[in-house]
């Protein structure tokens, strides 16, 4: 980058052209005071503490917000400078309540520390305090108007950084005020970046309050155990709780940033629901148990199965929320101690249709994303995915390509997201036709002959040619109806991209893409000359990649060693007709409410002759259990993650186990001791230094070998007269499967399952606004709040799967082959 | 057809609202005279000459002009700053009145010269009829083909639209004006970049005072020769100066630049009513220092300056105040004007701009105390030039200028406890 040389304090430093002067002194260790300024805003210049004094000028200068130049001659200290920044402390402190003592921010309050740093004010203005009444009617948020020195920050954070902007300064001069719009209440992603920021405590974070005094609170930085973004989160502990969770400036792959999810939602380990012993199904009730008899239940009852049925006849689901270790142990015991292959977790239905995918088209088992790469490309293209709800702190990055960097952002959605709003070119599509949007627009590219001549020596390109016949920019119209011009202009755009991007995600309740969604997408980006490293599917969860990795696959042992003897996946041991599984291990997942079609999963559960769940709670699947186990959660073990970004990253034990609860690769190798087949690994760090020979995490995508995929955009089911409206499932930007379900904090901002429909169906159906709709598929029917916006187009219902009462999956059914999987539905008033 | 436009307001009775009477005036003949010549003569003229903007800075029109045509970024906005916030400031809703062809023919010559497609009139909120009053006369004149796609065949396109301020004057100051018209709250932005190249919707753009506009017609009707003949060397051309307080004849007046300030009250405004003596003026409106009568001799131009003062002329906003006036009252009332306008960017000007008005009160009150003079000065040094803007520097400059002239009067009132001109408020 283009650099400049300045003096700062008599030191030469070098600074990028575009740096301030604040930044280039921060960034040579050179401390300058600032209350308005943050790494990630545009300078402001409000505050006026960061003055400095340049050479060969009169007046002073707000260093946040004045670029550097070569030559230029900065102090940044001098009685003069200490007495304008001692004055305006003392203009912000004449009306402040200085009410440290009950103020949850005292103790790391920006204000009170330069207060102290300058010296006390002689007070020599005594002006009246402000009196304005806390504002605590939002969730999660409140804000003490009297202590707000109105630096902006959270204004900017929300409006600039995270797109929202759902709050801004009302009111002039000594009058502003920090408020929603029209002085309304909250309507907001309470993603808290606000609390954060603020350099006082005029924002504050409702679960924290009067909680603990910053000085008695230990920090430890983990990563959080929500989405695969992996950000790191900076827990404040205090009395062996977990009492909040912020993020850390500069810190982690996320520096700083945090979501909802990991700032709010991570009280859950302290959940009243948590397990506490073991749990032993006698005479039909679960009943606490010690160790001893759980461990001799299970060993017992599972040698019973494996004597009369076979191995084949013991499955288990790993989980991408346990840590590496765990699902490493999980599939040794499978594998080692049991010997079967019926391995495998939710992701089945979810990333490894993207990995099924990856590896057609490029030959990889694993394509991690690329953090950063939306801010060096020129044109981006989201396929159908909300990726600021299922990856928030990462589709930051998308925002910012667009904002800063001047990149094109087309997202293909039918659904109003963040990402759609503010895209470029927002392709409104039919729901779940993502397939033939981009088939369209490959068509158009060949037929103007520009795509990038080298990609016709790809294998496949003559078949890709011949099946891009039928898709004419007016079928693509009837089957998606995006129209000719928009379809053709996209193309164009998108094959004239110097670095061209595609994002998508594939959690597994997204059921509006499929690997084929995949391959259509891979298939465009080879045509206009991209390869491996320009698709961006961030793995689901924070340890997706890390858990298959480990070899929670059937089909493959660690680092995806094929196996000579694959087992059965999920959907064979779950919905096979003619399941041979008799006996399953489920560790840290809720089949019961996370798989689809509902009725036909509790029905394999209740056939088993044994099953083992463990998990942090009762859940619903635990309840059908024989035998459930208390697990150590996150935050209470030691381990790896390996998120969407394929960088493993350590969690630390921040707090101890809740009561006899223990870490899940524990439980295995106890078992395995008890069935005397001891693995042999009875210490974490042994466990460690066996996956490290086995597993390298190591991840390259210039190994990628292209290949074309054509694909049709297929349906696994069809709407009818009966069944009209397309239901789609998929997240909320405050939830996590239904883990997040048991965090107090994020309960209070949305706890009711709801269905989002339009408008003009609502009205025909005469359903109001919060009212109550019967939704009924081929498989069941439910019953929901309606939430009638247009943010999802006529035809189409939106349903976020985590509310484990809302039994959303009665409605649906699983597609692990390439279709997709739309949910045909009728609605009714309830 | 010999008639030239070569005043700003040719006729003080007449308003030339009609196109036809603009016209007949020797309208758009300047307009006519660039089509021709094309954008570097106009920006040349200007240049020679010495056009200062009229908003109250004097930047060097020309400069702007070449600044904004330089750049190569699309498109490019023009926008004239008809707020006229200032208190004692109404000569740009003179030139609206009288003659406002002239403005859409300047705006004209600025589109076709920087090759902006679009323009705004950011109009003062206060002034209601005159919105009206644009719109027409921006319909006569793209129906005329003097705006609109492909202006009197020049190729240029411009399309005017007059935005109306809600009432804040520091939507006067450009770059707030320019966050206003995108639709967020009216607070200045940092400079750099400047608005000739990062200005709305962060495209280049010419932000000019309404009777800056109204200059460059007249400077290519009379040609810049003449123009720089007109006024001071440093600063040329006529300038309309908006008088008003305590004098015979108040109104607007065109007068040279550079015009001695008691020429303007005794010849022009006829000296001060009653024949009373003139205790003070305020020069260039109420951003600019307080004089006394023994200043009166300096001019009124954007280079002048007069003991202890910094620019005068400003807005050209000269408020006059005969010997019954309560300086201390003067000042609260400036001061309270200021805290009310400080939009609360920084900190300076949002906590500083009311503590001077709160101390100013108390003072006036006769609550003041010995000290208040002493912290007065003091918080006003801390808001001059440590304020993010304009506005903070000049709520210090205007106490500072009370302070300076008029201390005996503060010391009264502290020392008697009570306003000596019959106050309190
Ligand atoms: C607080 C403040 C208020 C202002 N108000 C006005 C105004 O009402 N009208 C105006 O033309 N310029 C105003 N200005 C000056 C403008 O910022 C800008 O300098 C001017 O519009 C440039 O035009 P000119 O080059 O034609 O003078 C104001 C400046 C400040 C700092
Ligand atoms: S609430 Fe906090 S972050 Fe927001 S303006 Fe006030 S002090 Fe700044
Ligand atoms: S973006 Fe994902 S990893 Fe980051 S805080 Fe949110 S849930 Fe946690
Ligand atoms: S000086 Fe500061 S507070 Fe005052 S108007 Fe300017 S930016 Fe706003
Ligand atoms: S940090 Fe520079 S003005 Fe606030």
């Amino acid at each position: 980058m283009d650099q400049v040389e300045l003096t700062i304090n008599g030191k030469k430093v070098k600074a990028p052209r575009t740096s301030s002067i604040l930044k280039a002194a921060l960034d040579n260790g050179i401390y300058i005071p600032k209350l308005c300024w943050d790494r990630r805003l545009t300078p402001y210049g409000g505050c006026r503490l960061c003055l400095v004094e340049m050479e060969g000028q009169r007046k002073l200068f707000a260093s946040c917000s004045t670029p550097v130049k070569d030559g230029m001659e900065i102090n940044t200290e001098s009685d003069r400078i200490a007495r304008a920044r001692k004055s305006v402390l003392e203009l912000l402190l004449v009306n402040h309540p200085l009410d440290c003592p009950i103020c949850d921010k005292a103790g790391e309050c920006e204000l009170q520390d330069l207060a102290f740093k300058y010296g006390p004010s002689a007070s020599r203005f005594k002006g009246e305090r402000k009196q304005a009444p806390e504002v605590t009617t939002a969730p999660l948020l409140e804000r003490n108007p009297n202590r707000c020195i109105l630096c902006g920050k959270c204004v900017r954070i929300c409006g600039e950084h995270q797109g929202v902007g759902a709050i801004d300064l009302i009111g002039r001069g000594y009058d502003t005020e920090v408020s929603p719009a029209f002085e309304e209440s909250l309507d907001c992603e309470f993603c808290g970046q606000c609390v954060d920021v603020c350099p006082v405590g005029a924002l504050g974070s409702k679960p924290f309050r009067f909680r603990s005094r910053a000085w008695y609170m230990e920090e430890k930085n983990t990563v959080c155990p929500y989405c695969g973004c992996g950000c790191t989160v900076t827990l404040g502990i205090s009395e062996g709780k977990i009492i909040r969770s912020v993020g850390t400036d500069g810190v982690g792959l996320s520096k700083g940033d945090l979501c909802g999810r990991g700032r709010f939602g991570v009280d859950y380990v302290h959940s009243d629901k948590r397990l506490t012993k073991p749990l032993i199904r006698k005479d039909g009730k679960l009943q606490e148990a010690t160790w001893e008899e759980a461990t001799a239940y299970i060993s017992e009852n599972l040698k019973a199965v494996i004597d009369s049925s076979g191995p084949e006849a013991v499955g288990a689901i790993g989980s991408q929320r346990c840590t590496v270790e765990d699902n490493y142990m999980l599939q040794k015991f499978m594998r080692e101690a049991v010997g079967t292959n019926n391995i495998d977790s939710l992701a089945a239905l979810g990333y490894s249709k993207a990995q099924k995918g990856i590896k057609q088209a490029f030959g990889l088992d694993t394509l991690p994303i690329d953090y950063n790469s939306p801010l060096t490309s020129d044109s981006i293209l989201v396929v159908e995915s909300d990726i600021t709800s299922t990856h928030p702190v990462w589709g930051l990055k998308l925002y910012a390509a667009l904002r800063d960097f001047g990149a094109t952002l087309t997202v293909i959605d039918p659904k109003l997201t963040k990402l759609s709003r503010h895209a470029s070119e927002w392709l409104r599509n039919t729901p779940g036709t993502a397939v033939a949007v981009l088939n369209g627009m490959m068509r158009t590219i060949l037929d103007e002959g520009i795509h990038d001549k080298d990609a016709e020596s790809h294998p496949g390109f003559a078949e890709l040619k011949s099946k891009l016949e039928e898709y004419t920019p007016e079928k693509v119209e009837g089957l998606t109806g995006i129209h000719p011009d928009r379809l053709k202009d996209a193309a164009r755009k998108f094959a004239a991209a110097e670095r061209p991007l595609a994002c998508m995600t594939l959690g597994a309740n997204e059921n509006n893409k499929s690997t084929d969604t995949v391959l259509a997408t891979a298939n465009l980006l080879m045509l206009v000359g991209a390869g491996a490293d320009a698709l961006e599917i961030p793995a689901e969860l924070t340890n997706t990649i890390g858990m298959f990795e480990a070899g929670i696959r059937p089909d493959a042992g660690p680092s995806h060693t094929p196996l000579e003897k694959p087992g059965l996946g999920l959907v064979e041991m779950f919905y096979g007709e003619n399941s041979p599984v008799k006996a399953m291990f489920i560790m840290g997942e809720n089949p019961v409410v996370s798989f689809p079609q509902a009725e036909v999963v509790e029905g394999t559960l209740k056939g088993l002759d044994l099953l083992v769940v463990q998990d942090l709670m009762l859940s619903d699947t635990a309840k059908l259990a024989h035998v459930v186990l208390p697990a150590a959660s996150w935050g209470e073990k030691e381990g790896t993650v390996v998120g969407a970004s394929g960088q493993p990253q350590k969690v630390i034990k921040c707090i101890e186990q809740t009561g006899e609860s223990v870490p899940d690769w524990q439980i295995f190798r106890n078992l395995a001791r008890f069935m005397q087949k001891d693995t042999g690994l009875g210490t974490l760090e042994s466990l460690q230094q066996e996956i490290e020979g086995k597993v390298s995490f190591e991840f390259d995508s210039s190994k990628a070998t292209p290949q074309f995929n054509p694909v049709d955009l297929t349906m696994a089911e069809e709407t009818d007269k009966e069944y009209p409206l397309k239901m789609v499932t998929g997240n909320l930007m405050q939830h996590s499967g239904s883990l997040t379900t048991l965090s107090k904090g994020l309960e209070s901002v949305v706890s009711d399952a709801i269905v989002q429909m339009n408008k003009a169906d609502a009205k025909v159906l005469e359903i109001g606004d919060e009212g109550y709709i019967k939704v009924a598929s081929r498989r069941g029917e439910i019953t929901l709040k309606a939430k009638v916006t247009d943010e999802v187009p006529e035809g189409m219902l939106y349903v976020p799967s985590h509310f484990p009462h809302a039994r959303v999956h009665l409605l649906t059914y699983p597609s692990a082959n390439g279709a997709v999987s739309i949910v045909a539905v009728k609605v009714e008033k309830a | 057809m010999s008639k030239l436009i070569d005043r700003i307001i040719p006729d003080p009775v007449r308003c030339i609202t009609g196109i036809s009477a603009y016209e007949a005036e020797g309208g758009f003949r300047a307009l006519k005279k660039a089509a021709r010549a094309g954008p570097d003569f106009v920006i040349e003229e200007i240049v020679r000459a010495g056009l200062r903007g009229r908003g109250g800075a004097g930047f060097p029109t020309g400069r702007k002009w070449a600044a904004v045509a330089e750049d190569t970024a699309t498109p490019k906005y023009i926008i004239c700053n008809a707020d006229e916030g200032e208190p004692g400031t109404f000569k740009d809703r003179l030139i609206l009145e009288k003659n406002p062809f002239l403005l859409i023919e300047g705006m004209a010559l600025a589109a076709f010269t920087v090759k902006a497609g679009v323009g705004y009139i950011y109009l003062r909120g206060e002034y209601p009829a005159l919105f009206h009053l644009l719109e027409d006369v921006i319909a006569q004149c793209r129906k005329k083909g003097y705006i609109g796609p492909d202006f009197m065949g020049t190729g240029a396109d411009l399309e005017l639209y007059v935005h109306r301020g809600a009432g804040a004057y520091i939507c006067g100051e450009e770059t707030a004006m320019i966050e206003s018209l995108e639709g967020k709250r009216g607070q200045p932005r940092s400079r750099p970049p400047y608005t000739v190249n990062y200005g709305y919707m962060g495209k280049p753009t010419l932000a000019s005072n309404v009777e800056t506009f109204a200059n460059v017609p007249i400077i290519l009707n009379i040609g810049a020769e003449s123009y720089s003949k007109i006024g001071s060397p440093e600063s040329p051309g006529p300038k309309l100066f908006s008088v008003s307080g305590d004098v015979v004849r108040p109104g607007v007046y065109e007068l040279p630049m550079g015009v001695p300030l008691s020429e303007i009250i005794y010849e022009h405004c006829g000296g001060i009513k009653g024949g009373r003596a003139l205790k003070a003026v305020i020069p260039g409106g109420v951003s600019t220092a307080v004089l006394r009568s023994d200043d009166l001799a300096c001019r009124m131009d954007f280079t002048s300056k007069c003991e202890g003062s910094m620019g005068i002329i400003g807005s050209g906003a000269v408020i006059v105040f005969d010997e019954e006036t309560c300086m201390v009252h003067t000042a609260y009332r400036i001061a309270k004007f200021f805290a009310h306008e400080s939009c609360g960017k920084c900190t300076p000007c949002r906590e500083g701009t009311d503590w001077i008005r709160a101390i100013l009160l108390r003072m006036e009150q006769g609550l003041g105390v010995e000290d208040d003079i002493r912290l007065l000065r003091e918080v006003c040094g801390n808001i001059a030039g440590n304020s993010f803007c304009a506005l903070g520097d000049s709520a210090a400059i205007s106490t500072i200028g009370f302070l300076d002239k008029f201390g005996d009067e503060f010391e009264a009132h502290i020392k008697g406890k009570t306003c000596p001109f019959g106050g309190p408020v």
